[in-house]
């Protein structure tokens, strides 16, 4: 029973561990998507977190610095996106793409020197008091701390967004740019703001990726988790509480294919690489039309969809 | 017409993106801190500087053009396909398949039957999102999207695993193609047929959406799908056609770029030719003619990569930097531009 539980509590954790990276950006494109705007492009955002996070983290010795400079990178590359579909007014699927695009050639630019050094990373979190419980003290004891950070801001978006003033403007904007344009908000502000905060949690993402996670970097290490996080918020429903199982869902399969790898099966490893996507694309495939028709959808992203047809 | 409407229009038109692409790359290299005028010069002169360059921009041109096509002929209808990467590996694929099964044919049946597996490959994975579009509604952006993550898992999976040719002593690829399989190459170079099928396809398609009821039908649809099925014009059909032909073409990008290119069927196919054709499909905005020289002076760019490597020593992604900034100054330029006019109208009319 004991080793029962040791194996459930690795799985659990090592599920986790993959799908926080992913996590942080769903909350990150979730904000964005509340406000009505679908950005593609917390891939690139995601990519420069990365490799500016574990450049800065090689360079000073400080994970914590990593992921700072990170989050300033995601942000710095989401500027990006708001001039092209807010100033300019541009497509927002094709200024993503650009922008997805820009985030690939920049980072394997920035990242070349890089390539292949490793760090040491932020260590696994002090279970402290929970330590005694059983599963959960074994699964606190194998995460590392930005799966806390990721976890604990599942609760604090979802509060945002349905409890606070602010949280009620951005939702506002969402539904209708009229309406709070009316009543005397900036919805373009509002938006700019939330896409921003969302590339700070892609860049965040991304170095908790480089940084925490695989503790190296590699060119175009996120391997479309941005882009499968633009598909899994629709799947969500936009709902902040609803991420946390999505994420789990790559999460998981990644963590079941890293497993069967490590216990010797003769699986081919890329076979077993494409369980995230295939899994991710069965949902997808699946729930897509529940989401859009359940009225969880802001209205101004309806616009963008119609737009797009 | 004012000099500011034709100001305008010329801003939204595809020639402005071609006269863009020099005045970024002059910015770069100024950032990147490189003599610009001699690097621009250098990379120019190595794109379409004699016969040889510009053979070789056209064999990174053919791979474009077919990728575009598979953007621009969905788009027609409205739909918005990212998967053209997706459907090139897994062109690649149906045709490595099947040319590696009919060693001994003569080329004159050998070339077009594999040719047709790799658009056949291309249409089955394009289906997929069309079906998965018109019987569930899944958006077909974001199922294209993640299908292209699977497409080059699968090509790794083959090479690596039943595909490996053991003589390959731990190269990832499989055999060589027998020489009576691979798409004729044109005039001595490393030019091939696939080239000429593009163009054709390119032309074709052009007469078809501008000319034909089909692209009229197509129009009609994207406007109004309700309209369209009370005159009983089937957008199902309509929307499984457009994927299937667009991913055919990628397809037969994919399986010569595997045959007439490399040789080989090996991983890391294709050089982001999805994504860079649907970036040109947008700047030549769906035109399917306007996507030929678009597509040329990319494939000039992509193959420029390794003189800004000797001479100017940086590195080869910077033309994915140079093409990413492209986009984004012609996105906002078109953007601008839309709402300018906009403006204009309103203040006319009032």
């Amino acid at each position: 029973m004991i080793e029962f539980d040791a194996a459930m509590a690795a799985f659990i954790a090592s599920s986790l561990r993959s799908a926080s990276p992913l996590l942080l950006v769903l909350l990150g494109e979730c904000l964005s998507q509340r406000t009505g705007v679908i950005n593609l492009g917390i891939e690139g955002e995601m990519l420069m977190g990365a490799v500016i996070g574990f450049i800065v983290a090689a360079e000073t010795g400080n994970p914590w610095v990593g992921i700072g400079a990170g989050a300033v990178a995601g942000m710095a590359l989401s500027f990006v996106h708001s001039a092209l579909c807010l100033g300019c007014r541009a497509n927002q699927i094709g200024s993503g793409l650009a922008v997805m695009l820009l985030g690939i050639g920049l980072s394997t630019y920035i990242g070349r020197p890089y390539v292949g050094s490793a760090i040491d990373g932020l260590g696994s979190v002090d279970p402290g008091l929970f330590g005694v419980i059983p599963i959960l003290g074994d699964v606190l004891g194998r995460i590392t701390p930005t799966v806390v950070l990721a976890v604990a801001l599942v609760p604090i978006v979802a509060i945002f967004l349905a409890r606070t003033r602010t949280g009620l403007i951005w939702r506002a904007v969402g539904e209708s740019t009229e309406i709070v344009t009316a009543l005397g908000f900036n919805a373009t502000r509002t938006r700019f703001v939330a896409i921003s905060v969302g590339g700070i949690l892609a860049g965040i993402g991304g170095a908790a990726l480089s940084v925490d996670y695989t503790l190296t970097w590699a060119q175009e290490m996120t391997k479309g988790r941005g882009l499968i996080a633009v598909g899994l918020v629709i799947i969500a429903r936009w709902r902040p509480s609803l991420t946390l199982p999505a994420a789990l869902l790559f999460g998981g399969f990644e963590a079941l294919g890293l497993r069967i790898q490590a216990g010797g099966s003769n699986i081919s490893p890329y076979l077993l690489s494409m369980m995230p996507y295939l899994a991710s694309l069965i949902v997808v495939a699946i729930a897509y039309r529940a989401a859009i028709s359940g009225g969880g959808m802001p209205m101004a992203l309806r616009e963008v969809f119609r737009q797009a047809q | 017409m004012n000099v500011g409407n034709i100001l305008l229009r010329s801003l939204r038109s595809p020639a402005t993106s071609l006269l863009l692409l020099p005045v970024i790359a002059l910015m770069f290299f100024v950032v990147v801190g490189k003599p610009p005028f001699k690097t621009l010069f250098d990379m120019a002169i190595f794109a379409f500087g004699g016969g040889y360059a510009i053979s070789e921009t056209l064999v990174k041109a053919t791979p474009i053009i077919f990728c575009a096509l598979a953007v621009a002929i969905p788009a027609r209808l409205g739909l918005i396909s990212v998967g053209a990467d997706g459907q090139l590996y897994l062109g690649a694929i149906v045709g490595t398949g099947v040319a590696l099964q009919i060693a001994g044919l003569p080329a004159a049946a050998a070339i077009p039957i594999c040719i047709l597996a790799g658009a056949l490959g291309g249409a089955l994975w394009a289906g997929i999102p069309a079906v998965l579009k018109v019987k569930l509604g899944a958006n077909e952006t974001i199922t294209t999207l993640l299908l292209n993550y699977v497409g080059v898992l699968c090509v790794d999976f083959l090479v690596y695993g039943p595909w490996k040719d053991p003589t390959n002593l731990g190269w990832p690829a499989t055999a060589s193609f027998a020489e009576e399989t691979v798409p004729p190459h044109l005039f001595g170079t490393r030019a091939h047929i696939g080239l000429l099928i593009a163009l054709g396809a390119s032309i074709v398609l052009h007469f078809l959406m501008g000319r034909s009821r089909w692209g009229l039908t197509l129009r009609f649809l994207r406007d109004n799908q309700r309209l369209g099925e009370i005159v009983g014009i089937g957008y199902v059909r309509q929307v499984i056609l457009v994927m299937c032909i667009g991913g055919a073409l990628a397809g037969v990008a994919g399986w010569c770029e595997a045959s007439a290119v490399q040789g080989r069927l090996q991983s890391g196919l294709s050089l982001g030719y999805g994504l860079t054709g649907f970036l040109v499909a947008w700047l030549a905005r769906q035109n399917m003619l306007a996507i030929i020289p678009i597509s040329i002076l990319i494939g000039g760019l992509l193959s420029s990569a390794d003189s800004l490597q000797m001479f100017a020593k940086l590195p080869a992604v910077s033309v994915v930097i140079l093409q990413a900034l492209l986009f984004i100054a012609a996105l906002g330029m078109m953007g601008l531009a839309a709402r300018f006019e906009e403006v204009g109208h309103n203040r006319g009319r009032s």
